[in-house]
């Protein structure tokens, strides 16, 4: 089957490396900023760059919040990329306190750790080793440990593990990518990891 | 702990890429060429990142470096990071859209600081790497900036501990006496970092060989070997240089 994916652009960031990596995969892809064109797309992708305070600000003011709602509604498969993954969670802290989507519970708020007793960096930035639980289907096909692009200072951490396709650490545990129903989503950049990447985001086109 | 990093770092002026040695540009070739005689993304596959630097002497063309940019990360799924001469917002917003990740700052860390600031709001701390450059005079490093020409008055020391206050993300610190000589590292900059220094620093200026970037990758303050040789490495250098970092235990990503 062809797969159509529209990627949201919501006016942080750059939704276009996200597009050469799914259209290199062989599926037609179409980025889209208007609530109104988000309809009849097989899968959506929702990337973010920004704080998680910005972001769904920006999202709610444009009106793409009911249209996820309601394509997540008709079961359409979306993928959140590091923070349009966050921002699927209850709440975050960056930029404020702040209510997210609530598709996903859990919080994301600041890495925790001491940073003056530890040689780990904040930001967190680089290629990572992550930890797929074996019931996913993100990363089907995948060993006990892959290694992805990371960039951020925030993170996510559930409560329950029932949600969590994967784990990693850094400082202290928390989410790397999750998987529930339809919804999927990944701390990590897919479009910057190389191989392991694409067949990551080939997973969520042919297993979501 | 993030793993350690090989980066390539393209030098293009007025459509052309170029290798530099101590900071002087001889040209290699356009992009065509680049694409023909070195098949560019397979090179790719065999790094974490990718820097390109528009290092014109002349006035810069930044749609010109954008397309270019453009053609050369088309099919490059990772980190890329762009820069060259960026004074303003409109210039740094240009080379986000079009596609970097990362952007890379050098004379305008000394010359605007309230500028980067600005860039670090928006962008996020993550996103900017400072570029120094610096020469060995009397044993002591001293800072360069405006491509190496201009002598500043202050020891890599200090200039380290200011940039780690403006909260830049990285550092890519590049040997000027070392720049393209392919004789390695200068590795004795290390001593001279600040005793709390804890940002990620990429080294480069030097390597000739893949035993020149372990040497590089083997120290515990370095988290990113960078080289620019186009001769040296590109074809099959870069990966038989990863598959040596990975074989003498250095810890990399696998994909």
């Amino acid at each position: 089957m062809t797969f159509r994916v529209a990627i949201i652009d919501y006016g942080a960031g750059n939704p276009r490396s996200v597009l050469h990596a799914i259209s290199y995969l062989g599926a037609e892809a179409e980025i889209i900023g208007d609530p109104d064109r988000l309809k009849g797309f097989s899968h959506i992708v929702l990337p973010g760059v920004g704080s998680f305070h910005s972001s769904i600000n920006l999202i709610r003011s444009r009106g793409l919040d009911e249209a996820l709602f309601e394509q997540i509604k008709l079961e359409v498969p979306l993928l959140g990329i590091c923070l349009g993954m966050q921002i699927l969670a209850d709440r975050g802290s960056e930029g404020g306190e702040t209510k997210g989507m609530g598709l996903i519970s859990g919080d994301v708020d600041r890495f925790g750790f001491d940073i003056t007793t530890s040689n780990l960096k904040i930001p967190h930035v680089g290629f990572d080793t992550v930890k797929p639980r074996l019931s996913s289907k993100l990363f089907a096909g995948f060993g006990e440990e892959v290694d992805f692009y990371f960039t951020h200072s925030f993170r996510l951490r559930c409560a329950s593990g029932q949600a969590v396709a994967a784990d990693a650490w850094h400082g202290e545990p928390y989410v790397a990518a999750i998987e529930q129903g339809s919804v999927a989503g990944t701390q990590f950049h897919p479009e910057k990891s190389q191989r392991n990447g694409l067949r990551l985001m080939l997973n969520f086109l042919e297993r979501f | 702990m993030p793993k350690k990093r090989l980066i390539f770092t393209l030098l293009y002026q007025e459509d052309a890429f170029y290798l530099s040695r101590n900071f002087r540009l001889q040209r290699v070739g356009d992009l065509e060429w680049l694409s023909k005689n070195y098949e560019f993304s397979a090179v790719a596959n065999s790094i974490d990142e990718l820097i390109i630097l528009d290092v014109s002497r002349g006035e810069r063309n930044i749609d010109a470096f954008c397309n270019t940019v453009a053609e050369i990360s088309a099919n490059c799924f990772i980190p890329l990071a762009l820069g060259g001469g960026i004074t303003t917002a409109a210039e740094a917003d240009r080379l986000i859209s079009s596609g970097a990740d990362k952007l890379v700052l050098n004379t305008t860390l000394t010359r605007d600081p309230d500028f980067v600031t600005r860039l670090i709001d928006t962008y996020g701390s993550q996103c900017i790497i400072a570029s120094i450059d610096y020469r060995i005079e009397n044993g002591a490093c001293t800072v360069y900036i405006n491509q190496g020409q201009e002598r500043m008055g202050f020891s890599l020391e200090s200039y380290l501990c200011r940039l780690e206050q403006l909260k830049v993300g990285e550092i890519y610190l590049n040997c000027i006496d070392h720049d393209g000589t392919g004789t390695g590292y200068h590795l004795d900059s290390l001593e001279m970092l600040p005793r709390s220094f804890n940002m990620p620093l990429i080294i480069a200026g030097g390597a000739g060989n893949q035993k020149h970037l372990l040497q590089g990758l083997d120290c515990s303050q370095i988290d990113a070997a960078a080289t620019a040789n186009l001769f040296n490495f590109v074809g099959d250098g870069l990966p038989r240089s990863r598959a040596y970092l990975l074989e003498n235990g250095v810890s990399m990503a696998r994909w």
